[in-house]
């Protein structure tokens, strides 16, 4: 059957990589800004400028007119503009905010600029955790993702994903202070990822459960999927049990890197779970027509282009 | 103020997809792309008490259009005249339009990379010319014209008979309307 699949894997990876780098941002901003230790998530801001730029590299790859991606850039109040504004600001207010930390930087000593932007970092974080589930969620044609639990869950992921990347990149250069400090540190970023993965347990298992129930047949038709269907391995095996499930014990249990390389995994596999769930309620009698319609590798489509 | 729209009369309609066709063929379209599927429901009941309604579709030309608020270029774009239609130039092909529309009446051209949509055949009524579908359709089961002229045949059908518009839980007053023949509506 010709389904109808308008958005695919760059869109995912794009999702992914917005709620970890809006995530991990927010965790350097409120260091640097509440903690006093910014100092230890340096690197930090600077891999969530790089992967916010690779995520906004897979949202132009996707377009289908990429050169005219700047149009974007447009005075419109599509939530689509609005992102890409805060995207492009963030590339550049991330990577500004490191350089303000390696011993060589001519401006480390401008402590109240770099609070500032912090600040900023903080804000345009949290607008780039959540924008996209309200984008997604606005979308009242899709019935799975019409829904305020979609933007609450995307930024309880994307926080989450965000402390466990920080927790891998915690202490790196250009930190250069004692390892007692990142330790204590490491102890805190484990506390607050416990905290969130069960957040989005009861969150996600909210949201699903709930649109299982919704009475348009077509968010219950991709809750199904999720929950007894096509995607039951996905959901179960990959987002719930080891992107959840299995870093929950690991922490418990004290294990170094692998319970945020799980975390990180699980966000992955959920965008794509919530990107392919783009159900539509069907037009009187279209089910029957879109069955009928050529897939595009029957005989007769391909007698033009055979020898 | 001219407010383009259609009516879809089913008790017509015979299935025949000639609208189709004609749209296919007067707009050039690439091969994968239908604007106005015929679809049908039924049929329903049991011989010799059956009865079996086609639904010629197409563009609704929302009167609000989440297509046009989704767009974020501008070139998605609602006229004085109700057309909905896409500035190609303007186009990126982001795609957020087609996830908007819950008519499926938006597809993505893979040759140009940009959205299509039916525009009501646009340059045909600025010729005085009906669009194509209407054109064609031997049964007169579409019905179009400017619901704000009380003397149309649209407006006159409009306010005689009852109508239904497909998916009104969207929220998206669409300027397409059906009259049901199935179980006595319309």
């Amino acid at each position: 059957m010709k389904t109808e699949r308008n958005w695919g894997w760059p869109i995912a990876g794009y999702l992914f990589l917005g709620g970890l780098g809006g995530g991990a941002i927010i965790v350097s901003s409120v260091a640097d800004l509440f903690l006093g230790r910014g100092d230890v998530f340096a690197l930090g801001s600077f891999i969530t400028a790089a992967l916010i730029a690779v995520g906004s590299g897979l949202l132009v790859f996707e377009l289908g007119r990429p050169l005219r991606f700047w149009r974007v850039f447009s005075r419109q109040k599509a939530i689509m503009t609005v992102g890409a504004w805060m995207l492009s600001l963030l590339i550049v207010t991330g990577f500004l905010y490191f350089t303000f930390w390696p011993d060589f930087s001519p401006w480390r000593p401008a402590v109240g600029l770099r609070k500032a932007l912090a600040v900023l970092n903080l804000v345009l974080g949290l607008g780039v955790c959540t924008y996209t589930g309200i984008l997604l969620g606005s979308l009242n044609a899709r019935r799975f993702w019409n829904t305020p639990a979609l933007p609450v869950l995307f930024l309880v992921s994307g926080l989450s994903t965000g402390v466990a990347l920080q927790s891998l990149l915690a202490g790196a250069w250009p930190y250069a202070g004692g390892q007692e400090a990142v330790e204590a540190l490491h102890d805190t970023l484990r506390a607050v990822d416990l905290a969130l993965i069960v957040m989005e347990l009861v969150v996600i298992m909210v949201y699903v459960l709930m649109m299982r129930t919704t009475a348009g047949s077509a968010a219950a038709r991709a809750a199904a999927r999720w929950l007894n269907g096509a995607y039951v391995k996905w959901f179960w095996g990959g987002v719930i049990a080891a992107g959840l499930l299995l870093p929950l014990v690991l922490y418990a249990l004290g294990v170094p890197v692998l319970p945020a390389l799980c975390v990180l995994a699980g966000g992955l596999i959920l965008r794509f779970l919530v990107v392919y769930s783009d159900d539509r309620t069907f037009l009187p009698g279209e089910e029957k027509y879109l069955a009928r319609l050529p897939r595009g590798d029957e005989a007769f489509l391909r007698a033009g282009t055979q020898q | 103020m001219t407010r383009y729209a259609m009516i879809m009369d089913t008790r017509r309609c015979i299935g025949c997809e000639s609208c189709t066709v004609a749209c296919r063929i007067g707009n050039k379209l690439p091969i994968d792309m239908i604007y106005n599927p015929v679809t049908t429901v039924g049929p329903v009941g049991i011989y010799p008490h059956v009865h079996m309604i086609h639904y010629p579709l197409l563009c609704m030309h929302c009167e609000n259009p989440p297509c046009v608020s989704a767009c974020p270029t501008g070139a998605s774009q609602q006229a004085q005249n109700g057309i909905v239609w896409v500035e190609e130039a303007k186009c990126i092909g982001c795609k957020a339009c087609i996830q908007a529309c819950p008519y499926h009446a938006r597809h993505h051209n893979h040759e140009t990379g940009t959205v299509y949509k039916c525009d009501f055949c646009k340059g045909r009524l600025e010729l005085g010319l009906e669009p194509h579908c209407v054109k064609t359709c031997h049964q007169r089961a579409r019905i179009f014209g400017d619901l704000d002229d009380p003397e149309s045949e649209i407006a006159r059908l409009y306010n005689s008979v009852a109508t239904v518009q497909l998916l009104p839980e969207c929220d998206t007053e669409p300027s397409v309307y059906y009259i049901l023949s199935a179980g006595g509506q319309g």
